[in-house]
């Protein structure tokens, strides 16, 4: 195949190869919210697919020494590519979970800086992670098809990898003039800080997000005896999670216990919930049940530090007829 | 008191005069209509009543002892089953009783609320009443056009958040009883919160309301109450992880809370209050309500206490004893613990200092 056959072919398959950016990068995405995640705020940079423009192609496929293709046109794996760019090496690893769950697709796992890493221990360098994705079988999507085979490229990578990627791809790969070794080495030593920033990354948002909630899991379990009760789901907010930071000295591995054990007791709890769900927004959350044992077993502790508007609790204090006088 | 699914559904209100000067009553003024509370007023009054009679309020329980047809007891089981009209019109007759019942001049006049409803998840009847003494307060004004803020006197306020300035009795019809009933006690639990019942030496200003008006006095089982208030907390304190220097102290303050404090109830809100950090206090309240103390205030009665609140006794294992007077315990004993030295096997000992702040007068 000469230069101008090359274009013409890729000129002709472009809505195809299109059309299967757009299908992967809606597959992941959809992923992603049935995770639970808020694609503005998970991806710190917009995806969207992108086709190899036709020079950059010809040059890959004729004029780069260290590719030696055989068949340029198939080889060539990234005339079409995604980038997903996220805060955290976890988060990374979410998005490689709903990739290789797709049976759908072969999967080449091209590139991986865990392997990396293993294989050059020494080595401080550009890091991401690279999939191949090819349906199994043809499919047709918004119209076109997409023929069995047809590769999309994947890069999945930190917010923090991507700057390190921008500037060597940019000033170093593409430099008109040799790039000097002290450079070389400035790029390494920028690595090498970069990889222990992700880790303090990952460090500090778990020690943020986990605490006695998370051990003891009590928000999926104070949600089962919540819908138990009342036979909705709970919809949880922000201001519960201030009540849950103000009385986190309570919470230890019995508190389902003892809130099971007191909502069986106080036979009412449910339908006086239903009755009141619009009233504030505490009732809709699983917490209100925490609320109400407090009330009876913790009162004075609630009453001292109870973190919203006092008449939020008066609301609850009616329905547990418990008295909030304190004595001065 | 459990008043859970309270429902209020009517209300009427009276008012009620101090005596004149030459001590003589005025009547009361009656009111024709029942009174209309919207939403937010109505969650306010709920608040007022529970903050008043619910859990760990100073309510108490009495007893009732004027069976007599025309007393206030027997006047409210017939009140609670009349249609709205004669409700009204009868309601009056509180008022009349609360009038008479007001001897002494210094007494202020007020309102007289009456209300009843139901509550509890079996739908039981329940009356109450509420005198609220009138006082006043200023009411915030903005003008709408400077947004200026004046402050407008308001002579005559009402129930107010302080609970300081109404008394209230509530009778709640109780969960199954034998019909027809001889004594109202079989039907009837009362309660009442008055601010002035639980200060010191209260009982006598606060008579002419529980006993002269309402007929009520204190129960019977004050006294069997009372003492499992006092074994209880005693357990609870000696199972406290404080040391015992800390638990010394702590039983003398039970000793004078029974003993020496002048209010004639006890709770164990007020009692944990006073002598707990927080999270001791609600441990302390839950330990007590398991152990079936009520949640509410009740009647002080140290009568099957007294021998035991007379003496402070610690006893060791080896058959030591140390015994005084709980007024000298407290003042002339002093408990620390201490490490000693390790037994035979080498296992650490705990040894414990006694100091007696006085000289040994006799030794046998």
């Amino acid at each position: 195949m000469n230069e101008n056959e090359f274009i013409d072919k890729w000129n002709a398959e472009k809505p195809q190869y299109a059309a299967w950016g757009a299908y992967v990068i809606e597959y992941i995405s959809s992923g992603l919210l049935k995770n639970g995640k808020n694609l503005n705020e998970f991806l710190k940079i917009p995806v969207k697919y992108r086709l190899k423009e036709n020079q950059s192609l010809l040059d890959k496929a004729f004029s780069r020494k260290d590719k030696n293709y055989k068949d340029p046109y198939n080889e060539i794996e990234d005339k079409v590519g995604a980038r997903f760019v996220v805060l955290l090496i976890d988060d990374i690893r979410i998005i490689c979970e709903i990739v290789l769950n797709n049976s759908n697709w072969d999967i080449d796992s091209c590139k991986h800086f865990d392997v990396d890493r293993d294989r050059d221990p020494l080595l401080f360098t550009y890091q991401s992670v690279h999939f191949v994705v090819r349906p199994k079988t043809d499919l047709t999507s918004n119209g076109s098809t997409i023929k069995a085979g047809t590769p999309c490229e994947l890069q999945i990578r930190t917010l923090l990898q991507h700057a390190h990627a921008e500037l060597t791809h940019d000033a170093i790969y593409k430099s008109k003039r040799t790039v000097k070794p002290k450079v070389h080495r400035i790029v390494a030593k920028s690595m090498a800080l970069i990889e222990t920033t992700d880790d303090f990354f990952s460090e500090a948002t778990r020690y943020l997000n986990y605490g006695p909630l998370q051990e003891h899991n009590i928000l999926t379990e104070l949600d089962n005896v919540y819908f138990l009760l009342t036979n909705i789901k709970p919809s949880n907010q922000k201001s519960s999670l201030v009540i849950w930071d103000t009385f986190e000295q309570l919470i230890d591995e019995n508190l389902i216990n003892l809130i099971k054990k007191f909502v069986n007791k106080y036979e009412h709890i449910g339908e006086t919930i239903k009755q009141n769900y619009n009233n504030n927004s505490v009732y809709p959350q699983s917490i209100v049940l925490f609320v109400y044992w407090m009330l009876k077993h913790r009162r004075t502790i609630l009453i001292r530090d109870w973190p919203l508007h006092m008449s939020v609790l008066e609301s609850f204090a009616i329905d547990m007829s418990v008295s909030l006088q304190v004595d001065s | 008191m459990l008043l859970t699914n309270l429902d209020i559904e009517r209300i009427v209100i009276h008012q009620v005069f101090q005596r004149t000067s030459e001590g003589l009553t005025k009547d009361p003024l009656q009111s024709h209509d029942l009174t209309k509370f919207d939403t937010s007023a109505m969650t306010a009054f709920k608040l007022r009543v529970i903050d008043a009679l619910g859990e760990s309020s100073k309510a108490v329980q009495m007893q009732i002892y004027n069976q007599d047809s025309n007393g206030l007891p027997s006047l409210v089981d017939k009140l609670v089953e009349l249609d709205d009209t004669n409700f009204i019109l009868e309601s009056y007759e509180i008022a009349k009783k609360l009038t008479t019942a007001q001897s002494k001049k210094s007494i202020p006049g007020g309102i007289v609320v009456v209300f009843t409803g139901k509550y509890g998840v079996s739908r039981k009847k329940f009356l109450a009443v509420i005198k609220a003494e009138v006082h006043s307060a200023y009411e915030k004004l903005q003008d709408p056009q400077t947004q200026e803020i004046s402050l407008k006197f308001v002579e005559e306020v009402l129930l107010t958040p302080s609970s300081k300035l109404y008394k209230t009795a509530a009778f709640f019809e109780k969960a199954s009883y034998a019909t027809p009933t001889t004594d109202l006690n079989d039907k009837w639990t009362v309660l009442i919160s008055d601010y002035q019942i639980s200060q010191s030496d209260g009982k006598a200003a606060a008579h002419y309301f529980y006993s002269e008006f309402l007929g009520f006095c204190y129960p019977e089982t004050s006294a069997r109450t009372t003492k499992a208030f006092y074994e209880n907390a005693s357990d609870f304190i000696s199972q406290l992880p404080v040391n015992e220097s800390k638990k010394s102290d702590l039983l003398n303050a039970l000793t004078t809370y029974m003993k020496t404090d002048l209010s004639s109830t006890i709770s164990c809100n007020d009692f944990s209050s006073k002598y707990f950090d927080v999270n001791t206090q609600d441990l302390f309240n839950e330990y007590m309500e398991d152990a079936g103390i009520p949640t509410t205030a009740f009647t002080k009665d140290i009568e099957h206490i007294a021998s035991k609140l007379k003496f402070r006794k610690v006893s060791f294992s080896k058959n030591v004893k140390i015994s005084a007077p709980s007024d000298v315990f407290k003042d002339y004993v002093e408990i620390e613990t201490i490490p000693g030295a390790p037994d035979a096997t080498g296992s650490p000992t705990v040894w414990t200092k006694v100091i007696i702040k006085d000289r040994i007068s006799n030794q046998e």
